[in-house]
């Protein structure tokens, strides 16, 4: 096989790696336009690709506040830096169903995202890459126990 | 009658940097001083037409120094050098009456064009020497000491720690931290911590004040003891985000006072409500820029790329002690960079505290062993 052709299959395999990875991927150019959406965006928002590519973001998710989002990006654009918001700052950025929606006990999805920067070839920011991560298991179990220790905490000050 | 030269710097690693930096062939007689104090009196004895002064420094540091040469109206040329880049830093030094600003790590390029557009050393003095360096006459003969110095600290160096890991393959070796070592590693904090108040103050607009980056080889237990003394009577809030790279690991926290919240509130210009949720959200933002821009200087000066873990909260209005409780039992030792930034004319603290597992020490000594030669 030719160098070309094996570099090709790399590249075919890298995309369809990309797309069925259980994380959210979304690249966002400077003006907010989605550019790229893999499957797991595709799955959960229930819009196709090309239904999204080059429409803004605050127009296809309206829960995204434009004021808190635009202050992040612009800070991982004008630093360089990656940003991270975490669930308990903000339980969701997309508001999607959870992956359990019979036996799970939340109606959303709790998420964490990473805000990255992508570097065009002359070294400048041109793109933003969101990364959005599934952690409702992790956000309900903490909050569980929370609220046991929090009882636990009451009946430890009463009498039974 | 050759040029004086001084390199004021309290870390021995830059000294021997900025010496090695300088332009080959250069008429040159370099002293070196630790202090501002040992500055000042080099400078009166006349060993400093040209001074090449770093801004951090115990004892006297470099703003009191260009102060006191205005004041006394010393004859000598500054051009500072440090890591504390900051846009109102490179105000302030001009404004003292320094010549130039160059941003750590130095280069002899960079070097080489500042001395050159100062008119301090002209190309001809160069082209004249172009015998090889073992051929080296008086002209160059206090720098090629100087590097003979650095090569034999590189000897030493390696020496101490490659017996002690050959010794007892059955006992864990027992790291110690040369002072070399630490002189590197605090150098390399500096110059991250610069970059880190850099963008912190670019962002807030403000005049981050940089201590000196607090560098120790401690145990746990000691971790928490240190910890203790910081927040005797006051409630903080921590974030801690973990770090990765082949054969590197650690967790960077991020400690901020409960006190400084609202300020630092105003300061980004938040609605701020005295509410958990901006607080979380104030915390995050503080951790993404520090964290980040400080990663990304040690990052860039060992030539590795970190992969980063996403923030934790440790908690929120709680006593740091209870911070770090959980993991007191897996690890015993740990390097420890405490940095403790501060903001003028504000109340605001915040403790950035860089800590990396013993095992990432070897690598770690290995990649530093390269940077002190």
């Amino acid at each position: 096989m030719s160098l070309e052709t094996s570099q090709l299959n790399e590249l075919h395999w890298l995309m369809e790696m990309l797309y069925n990875i259980d994380v959210g991927l979304v690249v966002l150019d400077k003006d907010y336009k989605v550019q790229l959406f893999n499957g797991f965006m595709e799955n959960h928002s229930g819009l196709l690709p090309k239904e999204v590519k080059d429409e803004s973001l605050f127009d296809l998710f309206t829960e995204i506040p434009q004021e808190w989002f635009e202050r992040k990006a612009e800070s991982v654009f004008l630093l360089k830096n990656k940003a991270f918001t975490i669930w308990e700052q903000r339980p969701y950025l997309f508001k999607f169903e959870s992956y359990r929606p019979v036996t799970g006990s939340t109606d959303f999805m709790y998420q964490n995202t990473t805000f990255m920067p992508l570097l065009s070839s002359t070294g400048i920011v041109t793109h933003l890459c969101l990364l959005v991560y599934d952690v409702t298991d992790n956000a309900m179990n903490k909050i569980s126990l929370e609220k046991a220790n929090e009882e636990l905490a009451i009946l430890s000050q009463t009498d039974a | 009658m050759s040029t004086k030269l001084l390199i004021c710097d309290d870390s021995n690693m830059a000294r021997k940097q900025l010496a090695r930096s300088l332009p080959d062939g250069w008429d040159v007689d370099v002293s070196f001083a630790a202090n501002g104090i040992e500055c000042i009196a080099a400078i009166k004895a006349g060993k400093g037409d040209i001074l090449l002064l770093d801004l951090n420094m115990p004892e006297m540091d470099g703003y009191q120094v260009l102060e006191a040469i205005l004041q006394q109206d010393l004859p000598t040329l500054t051009i500072v050098v440090s890591g504390d880049i900051q846009p109102e830093a490179h105000k302030r030094v001009t404004g003292l009456g320094a010549l130039d600003f160059i941003k750590k790590p130095v280069n002899k390029e960079k070097l080489t064009d500042v001395l050159l557009s100062y008119g301090v050393f002209t190309k001809d003095e160069s082209n004249v020497e172009i015998e090889p360096k073992s051929q080296n006459e008086q002209p160059d003969e206090n720098i090629s000491r100087v590097n003979e110095e650095a090569a034999k600290k590189e000897d030493e160096t390696p020496l101490k720690i490659s017996p002690i890991s050959i010794s007892s393959p059955p006992r864990k070796p027992e790291l110690t931290l040369s002072t070399d070592l630490r002189d590197c590693y605090q150098e390399i904090a500096n110059v991250a911590m610069g970059r880190a108040g850099d963008l912190l103050a670019r962002l807030l607009n403000v005049f981050v004040e940089l201590p000196i980056p607090n560098v120790n080889f401690i145990e746990v237990s000691e971790l928490r003891m240190a910890l203790k003394d910081v927040e005797a009577n006051e409630s903080t809030s921590g974030i801690c985000q973990g770090f990765i790279s082949a054969g590197i690991s650690g967790e960077a926290l991020l400690i901020l006072n409960d006190s400084s919240f609202k300020d630092v509130a105003s300061l980004m210009n938040y609605q701020y409500q005295e509410d958990k949720g901006t607080e979380l959200e104030l915390l995050m933002d503080l951790a993404n820029v520090l964290i980040g821009a400080c990663l990304k200087g040690v990052s860039e000066q060992l030539d590795i790329d970190f992969s980063q873990g996403h923030p934790v909260v440790l908690g929120q209005h709680r006593k740091i002690s209870e911070l770090i409780a959980n993991n007191a039992d897996k690890w015993k030792k740990t390097l420890a960079i405490e940095i403790s930034y501060s903001i003028e004319n504000y109340p605001i603290k915040c403790d950035l505290l860089l800590l990396f597992t013993e095992q990432s020490m070897q690598t770690l000594n290995n990649k530093l062993s390269y940077l002190l030669d």
